[in-house]
């Protein structure tokens, strides 16, 4: 009866490896999240690329590497197309991050897993949704509605609700409760009772997380105790993920203390990213856009952070102490991995990480206690071709793009001969008319790029190896040849088209330097050498992954009590203590699939819909209770006309049914309000109240969790014959509904 | 249960069909342009679509009738966009009156609403009793109104609702709100063409039971839009070659974009004309840029493109003027001016100045309101009163180039096609341009099947929609599925319009509720022997079984399988029951006979003999009761020749059968309350059953 639900893990489970889950509904394939981790390592997407055909949908939560690395990937590779849908935030900075990668990972490799391109046509295609739109999917989803809400964890960040006939499957992961400057938090709690609840265990064993006033003040302290002894400070960052939560920070700070240290941003694509972020206040806290609203004030308006999108930049910048938060997170590549490279072994330095390192990361390796005296790494670094290896690469080139010629010249030809077919819009060659030149960058702007980026191999459809000649086929007639006036007319929307193709490129703006690299068209290679880097600065790491922690995500996945729950994304450790935790106090179906491991969660709940009838709602009397309204009915089953169930009146008098109390009595509650009526009212020992002199008032059965599996409460209430004792039931039953 | 109370309070609430009657009533902008205001109601739910002034009038006047309504009964107020004649009474709405619910609005339209409010208290040059609010009400308002992003579902109350753009504005948005499945769609200003700044208006996923629509523009077909800025161009460039002023009075928010778009890339292709000055003379447009920069989201592709080059509002031929003092006018211009219908401020001054002489020219942009200057000089008068009162020759050249972003005939009739609503109620706008628009409309959808409605202001429009109330059986309840005939009893839960029946011991498993049982204890002082009660308890009680505790040993006594007597010790005796009100019922009266028991030997045994005696009386006497309860209840009861008793309410005749509980009568409605009514009382004097299956 229910909707059939299958849950299959493809990599991140019992290890913090990139998230990537397939959730199957009713034979519908969500892919939920295709993440990568920062070392690309293809072997993780194995269990990826054995299902990617089949996938239908793909969810996408927050715009980091871990969450969406392997998109492009799986989009060029691994035979992906299905479409894929996310906020707009998640989609701008998720491009943008995946750009930063890319630039950062050709900086230092031949890189060719992945090409620009490939990010840009994987992204291209993204549906964009806001928070909680419920968007209907057609075809063979039909019926089926999906909608991101609220995650708190990063901008635009989103956890999915995925509805069919009223059944939720709900899948959250990296969500944070707590409100932070830009961000609200997540709107999980607001869902209760999903059929299925798909969360991660990360940081299940993580309790203390500290109060956020304490550790801004330690954070900031730390920084500034490093920059007033003439020290460097280096912030590890993800590309647009967390470091906006640190930017503002600082930014708050340096406002407020007047600081003069500079603030540097450090990433392939830090302005794009800041302007991007700056036309995104609706996504952020309620503080920010309210600020907005009444007095514009932009909270990405940076003043104290300076933007920059490459090392030279930096170099050149005034000596002296500063702090920079450069890409990535990991160390493993970007312009960090240089910096810290550089001044790890000034003791006044600091290298300040603000979030785990991925499992097996240089940054991993530098946060383990105590930390390592010395590293081993790997320095590469591109350098342009020189003597002869550059002829010898020349060489190449030329061969490849003369065998090139030849195919094209050979397509090119069968091209022209179907063309002079006689039905053939033969006047194209002659038309006047803008669009065609600006169809020219549009459509082959990627495949430009591509000559640009991968040397000189032209592609197929393009070039022709010599100046393309065509036949003039065109119709005449008496006055010569025919003459279609919209030809000549000069179409304002083409203009539009154009000015719109002047502004750049359409999905992805790219700074100069960006732009520069990708044109660098100068053959180069990487050399690589290997370095024993001392590690004398100061490493310290504080937690502003922005996730809830352990307590906070038992409290959650209480209040959310999902009838069935499959943990994902944690170490072996942490999954196995949520799911002991779970077990014992929330739901009896706690999940912990194995990789490749398909788990059933079909809800086993009986259902069927029915009609009511208006003679049967005229008399129900409904009680208001919270947000939902109770009633008993009693009812006798019947057809309406279109032949489906309706419930209507009894014929005959309802046999009597036995008497629910229907409410949810809180001890301290009823205590106060005992005690606003006059009752001499007080706890005593085993959670007894005691009300007035003599009677006594006690929750009996397995108490603790609330709701949940512990079914209907017990309530004893016991003293002698005497008035209060009845007054005390009189505001008993004043807590509840009888139906 | 209590069954007489609840057919009392039956009473309280007759039972009626309003619950699915559903109302729109035009407070404002119902035959007229301005003060747009509408008024929904239906199953209970309440919304008010947009909260508007009227331009043409101030003070009081200008507001929509808010006395129509109780404005505390209403829900959620939706505002689709910030201009005037529809957000501009929003102020006074939340604050003056006794509204309670909450507002909703996108967040463009949020931030403009402000300035925009800010320097309307400003400008308005009103007496201090005609001011509708100040700016500390605009400042309150902005915490009660909160902000809904595109697409995004909100559900209040049970009322769903969210927007689609709507292309007339920055953050113009057409509401979609559906109540328990029907859906309405409330289109506010709606342009389904793309410009250069924004996108056209969507068209909503799902078809609409109604579709509330803008017709301002009627039957009127816009010229392409490139035509339109051909003309105003020429005009401009005509104008000013010849040495003349040109003056566009235009709102400062909104279409002024539009216009400084077109003339800040007309002069950067023009570069004979740079030595021209733009002016656009609104310190509010101004302020407003940095809205307009930073919500690029809701804007189209091509300025979110231009974006990324320079920011296409940071205009490199137009410059903005504070005040008419800080204007120079020395040859030909283009100043660009508010207010739009040249009630008074900038644009009047200079029209004053400007239109004797025929060189000069003035382009009406927009859509102009009944009864503003702007509206008279498109007929081109021969003279115009000027503000000081004296009257002036109108030389200077007046054009009318519709720039307004609403949706023309063409544009309306694809776009109501497309979506096929079954109800259509034409709003804003000028009452003979509905008309013909209703007019065509009709032959556009001659099938029959659609409403077109053009109410006047206060005219409410009743519709009626049957909404299937569908409820889901789940739990254990659902384990099998009933065939017909079959009972179905549970706790019905509803959650907004959502119903869902379940076992009252699944009940914490599918809500946020939860049952409990309460158990009471209760002990009494009795020194006597048990076995009195024991014997006392039998006389009284049908079932009474003797145990003893196990753990005691004492003895102890179940009574109707609900309450436990017990012996606890020389001189007490407890009794535990888990509460209902039977049970309750029944351990009363052990207590009053325990009580009793000490005090007198109750004289139960005569007792019992009245009771045999009189078996027939009291049938008689349930009978009396019976007719008086019916009496009470329907007021003309007589007893029939053959027994039945006759009840008659309002000309309807029902027999009803006192031995069957058969009624006939030939008003359904009236025999199902007899019917209801007579198994009620009958449950009522009957002795309470002690027995639950």
């Amino acid at each position: 009866m229910g909707t059939s639900v299958q849950v299959s893990p493809l990599s991140g489970v019992y290890n913090e490896n990139p998230l990537s889950y397939l959730v199957s509904i009713d034979g519908f394939n969500f892919l939920l999240d295709c993440g990568w981790n920062d070392l690309f390592d293809p072997s993780l997407l194995e269990p990826l690329s054995r299902v990617a055909s089949t996938i239908d949908a793909v969810l996408l939560t927050h715009p980091d590497t871990l969450h969406l690395g392997a998109l492009p990937y799986a989009m060029k590779k691994l035979g992906l197309s299905a479409p894929v849908y996310a906020t707009e935030p998640v989609h701008r900075l998720g491009l943008l991050t995946m750009y930063d990668q890319f630039l950062s990972r050709k900086q230092v490799s031949d890189f060719d897993l992945f090409t620009l391109d490939d990010i840009d046509s994987a992204f291209q295609n993204v549906i964009r949704l806001t928070y909680s739109q419920n968007y209907h999917l057609s075809g063979n989803g039909e019926g089926i509605v999906i909608a991101p809400h609220v995650a708190g964890h990063m901008l635009g960040g989103s956890i999915w609700k995925i509805t069919k006939d009223g059944e939720e499957v709900v899948y959250a992961v990296d969500y944070n409760h707590r409100k932070e400057r830009h961000l609200n938090g997540t709107v999980l709690q607001s869902f209760v009772r999903p059929a299925v609840l798909i969360t991660d265990a990360y940081n299940a064993l993580y309790t203390n997380q500290t109060q956020s006033h304490h550790r801004d003040t330690e954070f900031l302290d730390t920084i500034s105790k490093h920059l007033e002894v003439g020290g460097n400070v280096l912030l590890p960052v993800d590309t647009a993920g967390r470091v906006l939560e640190l930017l503002l920070i600082l930014e708050q700070h340096w406002s407020q203390r007047a600081f003069s240290f500079p603030i540097y941003f450090l990433t392939y694509v830090s302005s794009s990213t800041i302007d991007y972020v700056k036309s995104f206040l609706e996504w952020m806290s309620d503080s920010i856009s309210k600020s907005f609203e009444t007095s514009r004030d932009n909270a990405f308006l940076l003043r104290h952070v300076t933007l920059l999108i490459n090392k030279t930049d930096l170099d050149n910048a005034p000596p002296g102490p500063k702090v920079v938060l450069a890409s990535m997170a990991s160390l493993e590549a970007g312009f960090a991995r240089d910096i810290f490279v550089e001044w790890a072994n000034d003791p006044r330095n600091l290298v300040l990480f603000t979030e785990t390192g991925q499992f097996g990361t240089l940054a991993r390796m530098l946060q383990s206690a105590p930390p390592p005296k010395f590293v081993k790494v790997t320095m590469s670094k591109r350098v342009p071709l020189a003597g002869e290896e550059l002829i010898a690469y020349e060489e190449e080139q030329n061969r490849l793009k003369r065998e090139e010629a030849l195919r094209a010249s050979l397509v090119k030809e069968e091209e022209t001969k179907a063309s002079l077919g006689p039905d053939e819009n033969s006047s194209e060659p002659m038309i006047i008319d803008t669009k065609t030149t600006h169809d020219v960058v549009g459509s082959h702007g990627p495949a430009y790029k591509d000559i640009l980026i991968d040397g000189f191999v032209p592609p197929s459809s393009s070039v022709a190896p010599m100046f393309p000649f065509y036949d003039n086929t065109a119709d005449w007639d008496e006055y010569g040849e025919v003459i279609n006036p919209d030809d000549y007319v000069i179409k304002d929307e083409d203009m539009d088209r154009g000015a719109m193709h002047a502004g750049g490129d359409v999905d992805g703006r790219l700074d100069e330097a960006t732009a520069s690299l990708m044109l660098d068209t100068r053959p180069s290679k990487v050399i690589s050498n290997e370095l024993i880097v001392t590690v004398s600065c100061s490493l310290v790491k504080m937690d502003y992954e922005g996730r809830s922690d352990g307590r906070s995500i038992k409290s959650t996945i209480a209040h959310v009590s999902p009838l069935k729950l499959v943990l994902v994304h944690a170490t072996a450790e942490a999954t196995e203590h949520l799911k002991q935790h779970c077990l014992n106090s929330i739901c009896p179906h706690v999940y912990a699939p194995k990789i490749e491991e398909t788990v059933d969660v079909t809800s086993d709940l009986c259902a069927y819909k029915v009609q009511l009838s208006e003679k049967l709602m005229s008399n129900v009397i409904f009680k208001k209770l919270g947000d939902s309204e109770v009633a008993w009915v009693d009812s006798q089953v019947g057809k309406t006309e279109s032949e489906k169930r309706c419930l209507q009146p009894m014929a005959s008098a309802a046999a009597p049914h036995k008497p629910v109390l229907v409410g949810d009595l809180k001890m301290q509650d009823f205590k106060q309000f005992l005690a606003s009526k006059g009752v001499q009212v007080e706890f005593a020992g085993g959670g007894a109240l005691r009300c007035g002199e003599y009677v006594t008032l006690r929750k009996v059965g397995p108490t603790g969790q609330k709701g949940g599996a512990s079914g209907p409460q017990q309530i004893l209430i016991e003293g002698p014959l005497c008035e209060d004792y009845y007054k005390v039931r009189d505001y008993l039953y004043s807590q509840f509904y009888l139906l | 249960m209590a069954s007489s109370s609840i057919s009392l309070k039956r009473r309280e609430q007759p039972m009626s069909r309003e619950g699915d009657q559903l109302i729109v009533t035009p407070l404002g902008a119902g035959n007229e342009v301005g003060r747009s205001c509408a008024y929904m109601s239906f199953r209970g739910k309440t919304v008010l679509f947009d909260c508007g002034i009227h331009p043409a009038y101030s003070g009081m006047a200008a507001l929509p009738y808010f006395d129509e309504i109780d404005p505390s009964t209403i829900d959620v107020l939706l505002i689709t966009h910030f201009h005037l004649d529809h957000a501009a009474s929003l102020p006074y709405f939340l604050e003056k009156t006794t509204f309670k619910g909450r507002v909703f609005m996108t967040h463009a339209t949020k931030a403009i609403y402000k300035l925009l409010l800010t320097d309307y208290v400003k400008v308005s040059k009103v007496s201090v009793e005609d001011m509708l609010f100040d700016e500390h009400d605009i400042n309150k308002s902005m915490d009660k109104i909160e902000v809904i992003d595109f697409h995004q579902t909100v559900e209040v109350n049970g009322i769903k609702f969210w927007c689609y753009t709507a292309g007339h504005v920055l953050g113009a948005a057409m509401f979609m709100v559906d109540i328990a499945g029907v859906r309405i769609l409330y289109t506010g200003d709606y342009s389904r063409e793309e410009d250069r700044h924004l996108r056209a208006a969507e068209l909503p996923q799902f078809s609409p039971d109604i579709c509330i629509i803008e017709s301002t523009s009627g039957v009127q077909l816009h010229q392409s839009r490139h035509i339109r800025e051909k003309r105003f161009t020429d005009v401009i460039h005509s104008t000013v070659s010849q040495g003349g002023r040109v003056l566009i009075p235009a709102f400062a928010l909104g279409r002024a974009q539009e216009l400084l778009l077109i003339l800040d890339e007309y002069w950067a292709n023009h570069p004979d004309l740079h030595n021209i000055p733009i002016y656009y003379a609104s310190p509010l447009a101004k302020k407003c840029m940095a809205v307009y920069q930073t919500y690029i989201l809701s804007m189209n592709d091509r300025i979110r493109n231009q974006f990324a080059n320079s920011n296409p509002f940071v205009f490199k031929h137009i410059s903005a003027l504070n005040s008419i003092d800080d204007f120079r006018d020395v040859g030909p211009s283009v100043v660009m001016a508010s207010p739009g219908g040249l009630q008074s401020g900038f644009s009047r001054q200079l029209f004053d100045i400007w239109c004797s002489d025929k060189r000069n020219a003035c382009i009406i942009p927009g859509y102009m309101v009944e009864g503003t200057l702007a509206k008279t000089i498109i007929n081109e008068p021969k003279e115009v009163t000027l503000m000081n009162g004296l009257t002036a020759p109108l030389n200077m050249q007046v054009h009318y180039i519709s720039f307004s972003a609403h949706a023309d005939y063409a544009q309306t009739s694809t776009f109501l096609k497309e979506l096929m609503p079954p109800n259509i109620i034409l709003v804003h706008g000028e009452a003979n341009e509905m008309m013909r628009l209703k007019q065509k409309l009709f032959t556009e959808f001659p099938d029959g099947n659609t409403r077109i409605m053009n109410p006047k202001n206060c005219e409410s429009v009743e519709m009626y929609f049957n909404s299937e109330k569908m409820a889901k059986t789940i739990g254990r309840l659902a384990e099998k599925t009933p065939d017909v005939g079959d009972s179905v009893s549970g706790i019905l839960v509803k959650k907004g319009f959502t119903y869902q029946i379940m076992a009252p011991d699944d009940l914490h498993v599918f809500s946020q509720l939860s049952t409990a049982t309460v158990t009471q204890r209760i002990t009494i002082p009795f020194s006597g022997a048990f076995g009195v009660i024991t014997h006392r308890l039998g006389k009284i009680f049908e079932s009474v079984e003797s145990s003893t505790d196990d753990e005691t040993g004492l003895p102890a006594l179940k009574v109707h399988e609900r309450v436990t007597v017990k012996q606890e010790s020389e001189k007490h005796i407890s009794l535990q029951w888990s509460s209902d009100p039977i049970s309750d019922m029944v351990s009363d009266s052990i207590v009053a006979l325990v009580l009793n028991i000490s005090r007198e030997v109750p004289k139960i045994i005569v007792e019992e003999e009245v009771a045999v005696k009189s078996e027939e009386e009291n049938g008689k006497k349930v009978e009396k009761v019976i007719y008086a309860l019916l009496v009470s209840l329907f007021g003309d009861v007589k007893l029939g020749e053959d027994g039945k008793l006759v009840i008659s309410v309002d000309g309807n005749v029902a027999h009803l059968d006192k031995e069957s509980g058969d009624v006939e009568s030939e008003h359904e409605g009236l025999k199902e309350r007899v019917r209801v009514a007579f198994k009620r009382i009958q449950s009522a004097v009957k002795p309470v059953p002690l027995w639950v299956e």
